[in-house]
């Protein structure tokens, strides 16, 4: 398993977001995460991301403990040193892209690997423009992020993301920031990345392309898994009621 | 918090010394009084003055202060044998700038009358008249004509002291305004938002000098004092070393040699006005 | 006095001016930061001193701050050094330090505020980006949110800039020489001399702050190559 979470709970000021999710993704694995606003899946992807610290549960990165409830009942992160190993493991995607508006579009790839991995920078710079090759972006190499449009720009995020060589790659609704013409250019890239059996959360709104690319479906609706499964089924025949009265909500 | 106080402290301390001052033992006395020991080649007699208040202190055409004060206090200085620094300082500052050490006398025009006790003062060498300049075509020709009208003093000067003193005659006027010095004073005056400037004699006297038919000294005056040059309370030693000498130089002449230049006749300096070269 | 010497006069003392106008920008705008990241310390002693220092610093006059440490700071020392039974004197470098001391204190106080707005317009994302990317906090703040900030405070910093070489002819308060004195000591040798000094010197803190709004508008420019 590259990433496992186990009974993962977080509360914002009382309110329970997460309520005990369990959550394994197994290599070459596509999963997306459904489900209504609210309903905690940006929050989960937060924690695993180490954005929010859950407040108890076990998060596991190839099998290592990266979090975990002590037997006092306190949650434990490893130090931060031990941490940032740790997040060299996943990628995480932006809704608003967050690039870095002061770097070009190469630095902004290049620049974590060689200043973060300390790998060398004509070898960072050879494979960055190799992922811009593949998107179709070299041209855009020493553009500014601010010059370019949203979807390019979330093309050199998920660039940015994939130079850091991650075992995993996290995408928080990607497309939702997008105007409706420019999604497929960005969706087309997430398809490719499947078909390379990179290991992925993608956590959508795109019920369409959930169901043509995830090797698995989870449906979350407040704060805990409701339904999980091959994309077929839960899209198609859920067994859940509140999975069906999302689905027909959202056709409409 | 008491840590940082310290720490704070200490930094202050540091750069302070190796910026802008030094350290020395307390010999119990106030800061900047001298012993006679002090007083030998290395002593600096760091003269406070005013450099917008001529004849006593201005700053010449050459672009170097001028002044008979700082005239016959270089002239001191060199036959002592001691260093002489001019220091230009904001009148209304001239006694924190005493007790801070920056000068150790304030040698400018300096009222002696009043202040008694409040310095260590040299031998009186001056006359002085608190006097009242008017416009010429004003019609004013007495203290009581000034009822009702503003009045302009420079601020902390022995002018504003005398207006002040002198309690039936402020009460008479609009108000006083106080400004850091006269060229402002007599601007006032020239645009018609004063009535009048009340001014040592010589500082009227060289806007007279300058302009008269435009201003007029009324001859009934405030009040009438004498100059001398104030040293910190306590200072005697300094004192008594600029007595003797000044004292030496009204003798042999050198005082009324300074007085001549025309520099400072034209800039209203009255020799007749002078008492030490008189006796 | 010649119009040739009241010129001659003020530029010699524009040296002083120009001196104090840079080494307050030397002092304060990295002071400014420090101070910026106090203000924004968790630790709420740090904070709290921090945000007592700027709003005292912006809340009571400059002139009466460059008193303060002209006279102040002088006996504050004396007190100090008295616990030691030695004493402090003041040389006549105090004068021109003291200024520079008062200038550096106020306007940091004035940067730090600056920077602060700077870095609180950064979006959330660019830190949850750079954590994510593994930038430690150093890092993230070097190599993204300082470069940022830069640009964002550009505007407000050039104001500070132009008010602070107005700001300057202040020192006339505690007696430093510089081409405001100057200005005042040549209007007062003669009654002639009144308009011309305050004209020129007038003339010339316009030509030096044309001068400084040009060099600030071409870092403006510099710094908008991206957007």
């Amino acid at each position: 398993m590259i990433l496992e979470m186990n009974d993962i709970r977080k509360s914002f000021g009382g309110l329970e977001v997460l309520q005990g999710i369990d959550i394994s993704v197994g290599k070459g694995e596509t999963v997306s995460v459904i489900g209504p606003s609210g309903s905690g899946k940006s929050t989960l992807l937060r924690c695993a991301t180490f954005l929010e610290t859950a407040d108890s549960g076990e998060i596991k990165y190839m099998g290592n403990k990266a979090a975990w409830t002590d037997e006092t009942g306190n949650m434990k992160y490893v130090s931060p040193s031990e941490l940032k190993k740790f997040k060299s493991c996943f990628g995480l995607v932006f809704q608003q892209f967050n690039l870095f508006p002061h770097f070009t579009v190469l630095k902004n790839i290049i620049d974590a690997p060689v200043s973060v991995q300390k790998r060398s920078r004509d070898e960072v710079t050879e494979e960055a423009m190799a992922i811009l090759e593949k998107m179709g972006l070299a041209s855009k190499a020493n553009e500014y992020p601010g010059r370019l449009s949203g979807g390019q720009q979330q093309r050199v995020a998920i660039a940015r993301a994939l130079a850091m060589n991650p075992d995993i790659l996290f995408f928080d609704e990607p497309t939702s920031a997008l105007d409706p013409e420019l999604t497929g250019e960005v969706l087309k890239v997430i398809r490719q990345l499947a078909e390379e059996k990179m290991t992925m959360v993608v956590v959508t709104h795109e019920m369409d392309f959930a169901r043509a690319v995830s090797d698995r479906v989870i449906f979350m609706d407040g704060g805990s898994i409701v339904e999980q499964g091959d994309p077929d089924k839960v899209l198609g025949d859920p067994d859940e009621e509140r999975t069906k009265r999302f689905l027909r909500n959202y056709k409409r | 918090m008491k840590k940082l106080i310290a720490l704070l402290l200490a930094v202050i301390s540091v750069f302070a010394l190796c910026a802008c001052g030094s350290v020395e033992q307390d010999n119990g006395k106030a800061a900047g009084v001298v012993t006679e020991d002090d007083l030998n080649k290395d002593f600096v007699l760091k003269v406070g003055f005013d450099a917008e208040f001529p004849p006593y202190g201005y700053l010449a055409d050459n672009g170097e202060y001028d002044g008979y004060d700082l005239a016959v206090a270089k002239e001191l200085c060199d036959r002592l044998g001691w260093g002489f620094e001019a220091v230009p300082i904001k009148w209304s500052a001239k006694d924190k700038e005493l007790e801070a050490g920056n000068i150790n006398c304030i040698w400018n025009g300096f009222t002696y009358t009043g202040k008694e006790d409040d310095y260590t003062w040299s031998l009186p060498y001056a006359d002085n008249d608190i006097v009242v300049v008017v416009k010429a075509d004003s019609g004013i020709t007495s203290l009581s004509d000034l009822a009702g009208k503003s009045l302009m003093v420079q601020a902390s000067s022995s002018a504003a002291q005398a207006v002040e003193d002198n309690k039936e005659f402020k009460a008479s006027l609009k108000e006083v305004v106080e400004l850091s010095d006269y060229s402002l004073g007599f601007l006032d005056l020239d645009n018609g938002t004063v009535a009048a400037v009340a001014a040592d004699y010589g500082v009227a006297a060289s806007r007279i000098n300058e302009k008269s038919d435009e201003y007029v000294i009324l001859s009934e005056t405030i009040s009438h004092e004498q100059y001398a040059v104030g040293f910190l309370k306590g200072n005697t030693a300094l004192r008594d070393a600029v007595n003797a000498e000044l004292l030496k130089m009204a003798e042999d002449g050198t005082l009324l040699e300074i007085a001549q230049s025309s520099d400072y006749v034209e800039r209203g300096l009255v020799i007749d006005k002078l008492i030490l070269i008189n006796k | 006095m010649e119009f040739q010497t009241v010129l001659s006069e003020l530029v010699k003392c524009f040296g002083t001016t120009l001196a104090i106008f840079l080494l307050t920008l030397i002092g304060s705008l990295p002071l400014g930061l420090l101070v910026c990241f106090g203000r924004r310390s968790k630790n709420c002693v740090l904070r709290n001193v921090t945000k007592a220092y700027i709003s005292i610093m912006r809340g009571t006059p400059l002139m009466l701050q460059l008193w303060v440490v002209f006279f102040g700071l002088p006996m504050l020392l004396n007190w100090f050094f008295g616990l030691f039974g030695l004493r402090y004197i003041a040389d006549s470098q105090w004068r021109f330090t003291a200024a520079i001391i008062a200038f550096i204190i106020n306007y940091a106080a004035y940067f730090a505020e600056i920077y602060r707005s700077g870095i609180e317009c950064i979006p959330k994302g660019q830190y949850e980006a750079a954590n994510v990317l593994g930038y430690g906090r150093a890092q993230t703040f070097v190599k993204i949110i300082l470069p940022q900030m830069v640009k964002n405070v550009m505007p407000s910093v050039t104001n500070e800039v132009i008010t602070l070489v107005k700001d300057t002819s202040l020192c006339y308060s505690i007696g430093l020489v510089e081409m405001f004195t100057r200005a005042t000591q040549i209007a007062n040798s003669s009654s002639d001399t009144f308009f011309v000094a305050f004209m020129t010197a007038g003339v010339m803190y316009y030509i030096f702050n044309f001068v400084v709004a040009w060099l600030m508008e071409r870092c403006e420019k510099a710094m908008a190559y991206y957007s």
